[in-house]
């Protein structure tokens, strides 16, 4: 058995230091005084005061779960439709494009470097009344698409627009890992192209898809620029609930209930989504 | 203005910041580093190049301005420990005297330099100015600048001034305005506007029928609006394309960019009359004070003085993004300074008489119930 100063100089354990100081200060230090804060007495602002549950029972009571419903909505609806959008993308990028496919990475890859919210003012420009779209219909054929900004429909574009390169990638890494030889194998064994798609490519890409829907339900449930730029707050997402909270009301406390209970929210879902699978063997660790 | 910044200068900038930063942790040593260094945050305005650079080159220094664009945000990172970073902070007039002072965040100006300058300011805001002063009126803890009436704004080809201001609030109320006009989401604004549509005073204690009108008028408004947002170029672009013929929660801060682009059509209004002793109007007064910081820049109190020169008064109303009144228009010298389109786009013709229909800006002492009820409106608006 190591003695504690062996066990203390292992070259893996102090390498991990720096980066296990830093998630310790930048990461759970945060998120732990978010969790004492929502504990805290409404409107204070500081720690030493006698824990209480009043917040948690002001935000059950009052209409928070309308804000909660659309954030949890529009995040399903966004997984799906960048699913069917991304799939045949990342399927072409993998296996049909060859070098082309590397010029569509750096297409998609490229709006990132831009701010989201001047990508979003950009829609605004096309959306807009009399805007490019708007415009252009009246000038060409005479009808008017006055109504398309300040709608749910404008929120999700806005979503399935940003958070595209965080599904597409993951499918594609997915994908990559699908050997051709499995497919021969399964179309010599005699599968039709459906079954081969079911019961071979999709398997296969799982950990691709799973990832790269986690990243966009997580990054559109927390989200708030779509709704407030594209939406005009036609709804009211959780983030901007949260804002609201620690910002114009002077709330801190319940700012922080609302963000515990998204974190929570965002946790049962992954716990329940990955309870049945396998990461390891999804990865092909084994 | 074109900024040349090699790549030195950026570095010797950045790195004197992050070494003042770090000396604040080092008492003893941090005054002598911070005689050249000046650090603001601000609204936009006092940010500008045109504002800072003259004060750079005159006093040699190092000068930061980070623009602000909530009070409360800008209180609350005061009170999360950025006093060791901040010289000065310009907010809205109630902050200083009824948090910022009272929560030892900011310290008080010398009475017989500062008294001087308001003595030189539109009568309004002659010594002793009550929001520049503690409670006690003994500490003077900021001065005035930029300031304007706050209510609503209307497309005059839609909505004709006079017909607006007869109304006042009211107008939100017709049916035919249903789906024509936005709520501009000042939150805090829009609690005290609701209040007065509501035909409740918004800056005193409220019985719980008053709490009750208000929560319904919360709803009124927020069902019937076409469009909400916090961007008020948004809010004028939808004026001006027909979107909208008006929006609730505005006034000569958001509607004077799209006037100084020569849509004079757009127009702040002030009712002309409501539930606060009278008046049917708000106005707001930014109060720009010196930072409990432990370590403050000696030029802290320069820059105060320096604002108060014409050239520079001229700048900060008409710096980048929006433009307002200032106090310092009381004097000759600064009012001269203004060309008629710049004096149309700040309204200049109707500032006395909306001024006169205004109530000050204040604090709600109901603030937290009432935006529990305007937040539950806007969550559970009928979209």
């Amino acid at each position: 058995m190591k003695s504690f100063s062996d066990w203390i100089r292992q070259p893996g354990l102090l390498n991990a230091v720096p980066v296990g100081l830093f998630l310790l200060v930048g990461f759970a230090g945060p998120l732990v005084l978010v969790l004492l804060y929502s504990f805290m007495p409404p409107k204070t602002f500081t720690l030493n005061q006698v824990p209480t549950l009043e917040n948690y029972l002001s935000v059950v009571t009052q209409s928070y779960y309308i804000s909660f419903g659309w954030s949890l909505m529009l995040a399903v609806i966004t997984v799906a439709l960048l699913l069917v959008i991304t799939y045949p993308i990342a399927y072409g990028m993998t296996k049909l494009f060859n070098r082309w496919a590397t010029l569509i990475t750096i297409l998609v890859a490229l709006p990132l470097l831009i701010s989201e919210n001047i990508r979003l003012f950009g829609w605004v420009l096309l959306l807009l009344k009399n805007g490019v779209i708007d415009g252009s219909l009246q000038y060409l054929l005479g009808v008017s698409l006055s109504g398309l900004l300040y709608t749910v429909p404008a929120v999700v574009l806005g979503l399935v627009y940003v958070y595209l390169p965080f599904m597409l990638f993951p499918l594609v890494i997915g994908m990559s890992m699908v050997p051709d030889s499995l497919k021969e194998a399964a179309s010599d064994l005699g599968a039709s192209r459906l079954q081969i798609f079911w019961e071979v490519e999709l398997p296969l890409s799982m950990p691709g898809i799973l990832i790269g829907s986690l990243l966009v339900f997580i990054l559109s449930l927390g989200s708030l620029a779509e709704s407030k730029i594209l939406g005009g707050q036609v709804i009211v997402m959780i983030a901007d609930d949260i804002e609201s909270a620690f910002t114009f009301a002077q709330n801190w406390p319940k700012g922080s209930v609302l963000s515990v209970l998204l974190i929570t929210l965002s946790l049962v879902i992954i716990f329940f989504l990955f309870r049945n699978i396998d990461l390891d063997r999804l990865v092909g660790r084994r | 203005m074109a900024i040349h910044t090699s790549r030195r200068n950026f570095l010797q900038t950045t790195g004197a910041f992050a070494a003042a930063y770090a000396m604040g942790t080092f008492p003893g040593l941090a005054h002598a580093a911070r005689e050249k260094e000046l650090n603001i945050y601000c609204w936009e305005g006092y940010n500008s190049d045109d504002v800072l650079d003259p004060f750079r080159r005159e006093f040699d220094a190092t000068v930061r301005a980070e623009g602000l664009t909530s009070d409360p945000d800008a209180v609350n990172r005061l009170r999360a420990g950025e006093t060791k970073i901040w010289d000065l902070i310009n907010v809205n007039n109630p902050w200083a005297r009824e948090m910022m002072w009272p929560e030892g965040l900011i310290l008080d100006l010398p009475r017989d330099r500062f008294e001087p300058f308001f003595e030189q300011m539109m009568p309004a805001f002659h010594p002793p100015y009550s929001w520049a002063m503690d409670k006690t009126g003994e500490h003077l803890l900021g001065v005035t600048q930029r300031f304007g009436p706050f209510n609503f704004v209307v497309n005059t080809d839609k909505i004709s001034r006079s017909m607006a201001e007869d109304q006042g609030f009211k107008l939100f109320l017709d049916p035919a305005m249903k789906d024509r006009y936005g709520v501009l989401t000042y939150d805090n604004w829009n609690i005290y506007h609701m209040c007065v549509a509501a035909d409740v005073h918004p800056f005193k204690v409220h019985t719980p029928e008053e709490i009750s009108a208000f929560s319904d008028m919360a709803r009124q408004i927020f069902n019937g609006a076409k469009i909400l947002t916090d961007d008020l170029v948004a809010m004028n672009l939808a004026l001006i394309n027909g979107e909208i013929d008006a929006y609730f929660t505005g006034g000569t801060y958001t509607a004077s960019p799209a006037r100084y682009d020569g849509y004079s059509n757009v127009r702040g209004i002030t009712p002309a009359s409501g539930p606060m002793d009278g008046k049917g109007g708000i106005v707001w007064i930014e109060l720009t004070s010196v930072v409990n910081n432990p370590q403050v820049s000696p030029l802290a109190e320069e820059f105060l003085a320096y604002i108060q020169r014409p050239d520079v008064s001229k700048n900060v109303a008409f710096a980048e993004g929006t433009y307002n009144p200032v106090t310092q228009m009381g004097s000759a010298d600064v009012l001269g300074a203004f060309d008629s389109d710049e004096l149309d786009a700040i309204q200049w013709d109707t500032l006395e008489e909306e001024m006169a229909r205004s109530a000050d800006y204040d604090i709600n002492p109901d603030y937290a119930e009432m935006y529990e009820h305007y937040s539950a409106a806007k969550r559970e608006r009928e979209a």
